[in-house]
């Protein structure tokens, strides 16, 4: 039986990566991209408790959620990031900053 | 004929839809809309033939009644219950009301299309007003309940009112109309206390429901401002009764109210809006006797009936006489209510709306012709009036108590029965003043009904320019058809199936008794004790039932007094009855002294009684004692002492001071508002947002990033104070 800090190192190691994404990627797309690496990791962590400690279906079902949202966030995301770039013909997200001060 | 919602509600709506007709129409009618009016009312009278040939000729017993309701409205809301049901209750005495009111309506309408013909702007009106008050009136009596009733007596009095001023370019007639508002609202303030406190021991005003709550004892022990509340709620009802019918204290509108229309006057004050009061009363006749208020109501009655017949005997104006009379006939059916002569009250109620009507259009037909309502200037008019005359005469002799007319049935009853209940009942001989003042007032009026018809009719006539412009009469059939029809059944024999109404002849199998007396008992309330309503909707089945044909089982003639003593009510009544036939001819005799033969002449009484008569020329300074002293004196001094009171100390003190404290008040907070609020809160509340916004403009950099960044740390800073281990 594979022990369940595997699970939760990958988790770990799959949020690290997505995070590090978010924080230095200018793409905007990219950062998409790191967004999914961390809900994937979440789903993981989700399976993993349900699996190990709760013993129920509970975890699956949050994971089967999270998979669905992810699908929508992306569809969202990227009509955003479309949109964005017939505005600003970059997605370079620093270009963003209408919100500043 | 099934009594349903479709077969009772025409008799009322008849009226009442040429009322709205007529009302919203009337002017585009052709004859502006009388046809209307009369078409309905005798619709109507068509309707309430059926019922009371239902209710007289023997379909049902005595003591029948169809009491059907419908909920008006239900707030009910789980343990409290509040309902009001509306309905109809048809009784013996319903049927006989309803009868006289159609009929005496009908042909009151047919005589004003005569009367009120040529009269400017004002024809179609009057129908409108008279259809809108028989209307009310059928309401009345059909109503099945206290509220009911009470709407329906407040529509006629605003009828009324409309009526009296209704020749609305004479001053006097408006301010008639006023003061017969104002009068009778006291009543009326009165009687709607009263059903007050009906409800709050009974909790609902239905007829049925108060003799049930009377005869399961609901009222006893109850108390209101120290007396018990039996006697007050029928005391209050009872000012209703005083305030609509004339009686002692408010009898001071019904003279004025003379100022309207003759075929008003005739419809509403003489025949039934007054005689409604007297209904409420035999309604409310167990309540009367549970509040043993019984012989206040006799001594009221006794001391109307003869005071406005002694007023009556000095007027010179038509039908200012008439008015007294009415007041004083009024009078003798309250002494029936006080006295417990229940079925001749009634009875007298009947007989006096159909001569007094008849008295009154007649007058209305004289007024028309001579164009002055003041006897003075009469006389001699028999020959140029002669329809006229011999329907005025007809009804003379009934109201003066002459045998073998329908006012000496009704009357002579009432008098004997006080005179048993005065006299031999057993109670203190000082109550033989009612019957007293009751005899004496018919005196007087044999007197001076006789002293009106010989002035106005016999002798020559006292100013020949009235004369000659007076034409000759000449049948016509809406102006003399009603006054032949109601002098007709001012015949004793249609009242009490003999001629003298002691009993002679029989119409009826029953042992020698009226059929009034059979038909009309006091409500007997153990009767009450249990009953179901039935819905609107349903016919009546109990009909079938219970009383296949009429069988007359007759309680012993409860027709109010106590039947325990039969041979002496026996002999009161042979007794009274002879006293009454020998006090109108008798009064009958004086009159024809002083004004035919003039033998005596009048200023023999008036000279030595020259306060006395004064006294009565102005109505016993009624008029003088409610404005100049009661109103003027109490009521306006009452009035500035309320104004000193609003002025001069409320004003002066609390509102001027109010002022003063508010002044100091406005110092303090204008220097809170401009130093606390303004310059600390408000000014330092934008100064702070300043100060933190300096500091919140350095993470609002708009780079999403950084964000993120301080997103982690917030992050990373929760889950370090997470007690993980």
């Amino acid at each position: 039986m594979i022990p369940y800090i595997a699970y939760l190192g990958i988790s770990a190691f799959l949020f690290i990566i997505g995070l590090a994404i978010m924080m230095s990627r200018k793409n905007i797309v990219a950062i998409l991209l790191g967004i999914e690496f961390i809900l994937n990791a979440a789903a993981l962590n989700f399976v993993t408790y349900s699996k190990y400690s709760a013993h129920n279906l509970d975890g699956h079902i949050f994971a089967l959620f999270i998979i669905v949202i992810a699908a929508a966030e992306a569809a969202v995301g990227l009509a955003i990031v479309i949109r964005y770039f017939q505005l600003k013909e970059t997605v370079h997200i620093d270009e963003a900053s209408e919100l500043r001060n | 004929m099934e009594y349903t919602i479709t077969s009772i509600a025409p008799i009322f709506l008849f009226p009442f839809t040429a009322f709205v007709l007529n009302a919203f129409f009337g002017r585009k009618l052709p004859r502006e809309g009388d046809w209307l009016s009369v078409g309905a009312i005798f619709m109507s009278f068509v309707w309430a033939c059926r019922i009371f040939s239902d209710f007289i000729f023997g379909k049902f017993s005595t003591d029948y009644y169809v009491h059907k309701v419908f909920n008006w409205i239900d707030l009910s809301f789980g343990e409290q219950i509040f309902k009001i049901d509306l309905g109809i209750y048809i009784d013996n005495m319903t049927a006989i009301m309803l009868l006289m009111v159609t009929g005496a309506a009908t042909l009151i309408h047919l005589f004003s299309t005569w009367y009120m013909k040529g009269d400017e702007g004002g024809y179609g009106r009057f129908f409108i007003y008279l259809s809108l008050f028989t209307s009310a009136m059928l309401g009345l009596v059909l109503a099945d309940n206290l509220l009911l009733l009470f709407i329906f007596w407040e529509i006629m009095g605003f009828c009324s009112y409309s009526l009296i001023g209704y020749y609305n370019k004479k001053e006097r007639a408006g301010y008639a109309s006023i003061k017969a508002f104002m009068t009778t609202r006291v009543g009326d303030v009165f009687l709607l206390l009263g059903i007050l406190a009906i409800w709050s021991v009974v909790g609902n005003v239905n007829y049925v429901d108060i003799y049930s709550a009377i005869s399961q004892g609901l009222f006893e022990g109850k108390v209101v401002l120290g007396i018990s509340l039996a006697t007050f709620a029928a005391f209050c009802v009872f000012m209703g009764t005083i305030g609509k019918s004339a009686q002692f204290p408010l009898q001071v509108w019904l003279p004025d109210a003379m100022m309207g229309p003759t075929p008003c006057s005739a419809l509403i004050h003489a025949a039934t809006m007054v005689a409604a009061g007297v209904y409420l009363s035999l309604r409310m006749y167990p309540l009367m006797q549970l509040g043993d208020i019984t012989h206040f109501i006799a001594y009221i009655g006794a001391i109307t009936a003869f005071g406005a017949a002694t007023i009556a005997l000095v007027q010179t104006d038509l039908k200012a006489v008439l008015a007294f009379s009415t007041i004083s006939q009024l009078g003798y059916m309250v002494i029936g209510i006080g006295v417990g002569s229940y079925n001749a009250a009634f009875m007298h109620l009947i007989t006096h709306a159909v001569f007094k009507a008849c008295l009154f259009l007649s007058a209305g037909s004289v007024i028309h012709a001579v164009h002055t309502q003041e006897m003075p200037q009469m006389g001699g008019l028999r020959k140029k009036l002669p329809i006229t005359f011999m329907c005025m005469m007809l009804c003379t002799l009934a109201i003066a108590g002459i045998p073998f007319f329908s006012g000496f049935v009704s009357k002579d009853r009432i008098l004997g029965d006080a005179l048993y209940w005065g006299l031999f009942s057993g109670q203190s001989k000082v109550h033989f003043l009612v019957p007293f003042l009751g005899f004496a007032g018919a005196f007087l009026t044999a007197f001076y009904m006789f002293r009106m018809m010989f002035l106005t009719f016999f002798g020559t006539p006292r100013d020949q320019h009235v004369y000659d412009h007076c034409h000759k009469e000449t049948f016509s059939f809406n102006r003399n058809l009603p006054l032949i029809i109601l002098a007709t059944f001012t015949l004793g024999i249609f009242f009490s199936g003999s001629l003298t109404g002691q009993g002679i002849a029989k119409v009826f199998p029953k042992g020698g008794q009226e059929w009034f007396k059979i038909l009309v008992e006091a409500p007997q309330v153990k009767k009450f004790e249990s009953y179901t309503k039935e819905g609107f909707g349903f016919s009546d089945t109990r009909a079938e039932k219970s009383w296949e044909k009429a069988h007359y089982h007759h309680q012993s003639g409860y027709a109010g007094i106590n039947p325990e003593n039969e041979e002496g009510i026996h002999h009161a009544h042979v007794e009274g009855a002879i006293a009454s036939i020998i006090i109108a001819f008798s009064g009958v005799f004086l009159a024809f002294l002083l004004y035919i033969r003039r033998t005596i002449s009048p200023d023999k009484f008036v000279n030595p009684l020259r306060c006395w008569y004064e006294a009565l020329r102005r109505k016993y300074y009624f008029d003088e004692l409610y404005i100049d002293i009661f109103i003027k004196k109490v009521l306006l001094k009452f009035n500035e002492f309320l104004a000193f009171v609003d002025m001069g100390i409320y004003d002066r003190f609390a509102i001027d001071g109010w002022e003063k404290v508010n002044r100091v008040l406005f110092k303090a907070s204008k220097w809170f508002d401009d130093v606390v609020v303004d310059s600390i809160a408000v000014d330092g509340t934008g100064t702070s947002i300043n100060i933190f916004n300096l500091i919140l403009r350095i993470v609002q950099s708009g780079k999403i990033q950084l964000y993120f960044f301080i997103l982690l740390f917030v992050l990373a800073g929760y889950v370090w104070t997470l007690d993980i281990a």
